[in-house]
């Protein structure tokens, strides 16, 4: 901290988002104020935190109109010490990634005490092999990435690749072989590995990969969510998210709604349905801070209770605001992103596993293999547009009527009545 | 027809309308309630204040907290307590005219008062916000009791209810003036025979010390039941800054939604003042009869309001019914009803191609809400007019009546 430090928590907030969003080429320096919540139930501090004698504070925004793109994962690939050149980062071939069904970029920085200040990088991306090939799920690095590895990284501690054996039963080749397996899972070190690598997997029985139908499918989460915006009208609509559990045991789960003022809630009007039954005891509300307009968005944070096996309804009633005619977007007519509920499972306080959401999990799985945070997906909501042509003409209508109405009011005020004779005075 | 047989049976007739299964949607209808009378927002805000947050501290709920009180310790807000207390103000308001009207007659009962029950009672602009349980119902009655109390001569009553009045609505502040001059003169119909009005400026002063005293005791209250000063900048800044753009019959919404925000402050002011600028010439010009010159400034208060209602232009159109000797003096009548009829279609009609269908835009409703102005404006004129022609009288043979 220089002089020139700026004070506030909020001051400092800014700037740093304005330098990531200079570093990446994002345009994160728009979480301003109207995106930005402190939701302490759902983040909590990752690592330690740096015993400074005051109390910390959390900031947290989401921008949920921003893609990423090559523009970001270039100046991202520029901070790993062999930059894209050498080692697993040399598959990170934008042409594919970005093509891939879903990406995310990711720098975590957290303080761990007695060792210092640690960034993880973190790129995903989610490949369906499926749809490169001819129907079949065979996949190597040179069928999804469109490269290999062809020197490792010299300076890397370690440069490992984990691969996850399927859990049927069908026959499945892996390539090269000179690998380890340890607990369904099978690991290769790049820096060993004869070069150039190119890791592969197929299944040689197979012809065509059949997909699992719906009903058969084995959900892929123990926890799954969907968040819609119903309604039809652009003045009002309804909220509705809903969480199945399909687990055999009760799931506790807080649940984080930082929407901006461009929805607001009735809070009066959430309903709570499980199995078709309503039930306002499932859910318990941890903090709720209303949006104000132009200002600040809502901080919604509960904690659900999801019983085994079943679904819970929740909705509740949203107002759309109506905006100023400078504050509309450029394309107006497209609607406003909202960002995505934030879920965190924890577990019910009677079960023997650790919680995840709290600790760093280990880097194997445990037996019950729940997410540390569920996003939903993002929704839009078109608010109601006025007529961008016309400022003018609004303008001059209704002053016209008001001063016409004055200005014969003024009239009808302010001068007699007389009477004149206009036919002449009979003789 | 008997009064004592209509009254009570357009008020079993309205609370069983009101108990009836009514569409969801006019609760929500933008004609029918503002943000500051809003129905689901008082809702919200009573739930919210009984779950421990401040309900000021958002944007949404913007009614008085003196209605925040009540709804949230004396009298709950379900089904069945809302349609009885809505019922009951319709009700009272009623009444109120009817001794208004036997009060400018210096009768204890005429023949006309089971019409002008039935002209409050069964105008469709006072009768849909009701159903729609819109606190603008609760503005009524207390405007029209507090009219009742002026020309009955209790001033305390009067004033307590004026004060209560502006507590829930910042620009009813132009009722105070006619409302203190009615306490110091009478409600009997002059309108024929003008004279000067004389008064002694202590009274005057005295009448504007006891509204104050009553306001700064509310005010008091409002500020105890939510501990900080918050609630004025939601309530009564509401009425002047403008923050909400949700469309209305009114002229300022889109006025201001299509304003740049350079010129906002300025136009904010113009469009205040304006609205503060009738009181005086009308009270002057109709010193002779106060009771005329309210209704005048009643007339003001529905065209130019910053978030008005149906039952704004409700309340003036039903105050018409105390003055049947301005009858013969209107001059276009029919003109002012068929724009009336016309901009009620229109408004609903647009609203819903605009927000609900998406076929329409803004402008249509925008265009709606100019004929309703329009429509407002013609009957305020003819009101003026009639007002004072009336003081001229029958036209000898072979004279002119000019303005000069």
């Amino acid at each position: 901290m220089g002089e020139s430090a700026a004070r506030s928590v909020d001051e400092r907030w800014k700037g740093l988002r304005n330098a990531l969003s200079g570093q990446f080429c994002a345009s994160l320096g728009s979480l301003d104020e109207q995106r930005t919540t402190s939701p302490e139930l759902t983040f909590r501090p990752e690592g330690s935190l740096p015993q400074w004698g005051t109390t910390h504070q959390l900031r947290h925004g989401t921008l949920p109109s921003e893609h990423v793109c090559t523009e970001n994962l270039t100046p991202f690939l520029k901070l790993l010490p062999c930059k894209s050149l050498t080692g697993i980062a040399s598959l990170l071939n934008p042409h594919r990634l970005f093509d891939a069904d879903w990406h995310g970029l990711g720098v975590h920085v957290r303080y761990l005490e007695n060792e210092g200040i640690e960034v993880r990088l973190s790129f995903q991306s989610v490949f369906d092999p499926v749809r490169y090939s001819n129907g079949r799920r065979d996949w190597s690095l040179r069928s999804v990435f469109d490269r290999v590895i062809d020197r490792s990284c010299p300076i890397a501690h370690s440069s490992e690749i984990r691969v996850a054996i399927p859990k049927e039963e069908t026959a499945v080749a892996i390539t090269p072989d000179s690998y380890t397996t340890h607990a369904g899972f099978v690991y290769f070190n790049v820096s060993n590995a004869s070069k150039p690598l190119d890791i592969s997997m197929s299944w040689p029985d197979e012809q065509k990969f059949e997909y699992a139908t719906v009903s058969s499918a084995v959900p892929l989460t123990h926890v799954s969510v969907r968040r819609t915006l119903k309604g039809s009208s652009q003045s009002r609509g309804r909220l509705s998210v809903s969480i199945t559990n399909h687990m055999p045991i009760t799931i506790q789960t807080s649940y984080l709604e930082s929407m901006p003022w461009l929805l607001q809630f009735y809070l009066h009007s959430l309903q709570i349905y499980s199995n078709g039954v309503s039930r306002d005891d499932l859910i318990s509300i941890v903090s709720y801070i209303p949006s104000v307009p132009h200002v600040r968005p809502t901080l919604f944070q509960a904690i659900l209770t999801l019983p085994p096996k079943s679904t819970l309804h929740l909705s509740m009633d949203v107002i759309k605001p109506f905006l100023r005619y400078t504050e509309h977007p450029p394309d107006a007519q497209r609607g406003w992103d909202l960002p995505p509920a934030v879920l965190v499972p924890l577990l019910h306080s009677n079960s023997s596993t650790l919680d995840p959401g709290l600790s760093n999990p280990p880097s194997g799985f445990e037996q019950l293999r729940l997410p540390r945070r569920m996003y939903t997906p993002v929704l839009l909501v078109d608010l109601a547009t006025p007529d961008f042509s016309m400022p003018y003409n609004v303008i001059i209508m209704s002053c016209t009527l008001i001063a016409l109405i004055f200005g014969m009011v003024f009239n009808l005020l302010t001068r007699k009545f007389t009477l004149i004779r206009v036919s002449p005075e009979p003789k | 027809m008997d009064f004592g047989l209509v009254y009570p049976a357009l008020v079993a007739g309205r609370l069983l309308l009101a108990f009836a299964p009514l569409p969801d949607a006019l609760k929500h209808d933008h004609q029918l309630s503002s943000p500051l009378t809003s129905y689901p927002r008082l809702q919200e805000g009573v739930y919210l204040f009984q779950h421990g947050i401040d309900p000021y501290s958002g944007g949404l709920f913007r009614h008085s907290p003196l209605l925040l009180s009540l709804f949230s310790t004396a009298l709950p807000l379900n089904k069945f307590t809302s349609a009885c207390l809505w019922t009951a103000c319709d009700a009272i308001s009623a009444w109120a005219l009817v001794k208004i009207w036997r009060a400018r007659q210096r009768v204890s009962q005429s023949s006309r008062d089971s019409l002008i029950a039935a002209i409050y009672l069964l105008n469709p602009y006072l009768l849909l916000p009701t159903l729609a349980l819109s606190t603008s119902t609760i503005e009524n009655m207390l405007f029209l009791l507090s009219l009742m109390f002026a020309s009955q001569g209790q001033s305390s009553p009067s004033l307590l209810a004026l004060a209560l009045l502006v507590q829930l609505s910042l620009p009813s502040a132009i009722f105070i003036v006619p409302m203190i001059l009615l306490l110091l003169s009478d409600p009997v119909s002059r309108l024929a025979s003008p004279r000067e009005f004389n008064t002694y400026l202590s009274s005057i002063l005295a009448k504007l010390g006891t509204f104050l005293g009553f306001s700064f005791a509310l005010t008091s209250l409002s500020v105890l039941v939510c501990g900080n000063w918050t609630w004025v900048e939601q309530t009564w800044g509401a009425a002047v800054m403008l923050p909400d753009l949700t469309p209305n019959p009114g002229l300022w919404w889109y006025f201001f939604t299509e304003m740049f925000d350079h010129f906002r402050p300025f136009f904010l002011m113009v469009f205040s003042a304006h609205l503060l600028i009738y009181v005086l010439p009308v009270c002057l010009k109709f010193q002779h009869d106060i009771l005329y010159a309210t209704y005048i400034l009643a007339g003001v208060y529905a065209t130019f309001k910053p978030y008005p209602t149906l039952s704004d232009p409700g309340l003036f159109i039903s105050l018409i019914s105390l003055f049947p000797e301005t009858y013969q003096y209107l001059r276009y009548p029919i003109v002012t009803t068929l724009l009336h009829l016309h901009s009620a279609l229109l408004l609903p009609l647009f609203h819903h191609l605009w927000l609900s269908q998406g076929t329409g835009n803004a402008n249509f409703f925008y265009a709606s809400t100019l004929v309703f102005g329009v429509s407002n404006g013609a009957a305020l004129l003819d009101a003026i007019w009639a007002g004072l022609r009336i003081a001229v009288g029958n036209l000898p043979e072979g004279y002119e009546l000019i303005q000069k």
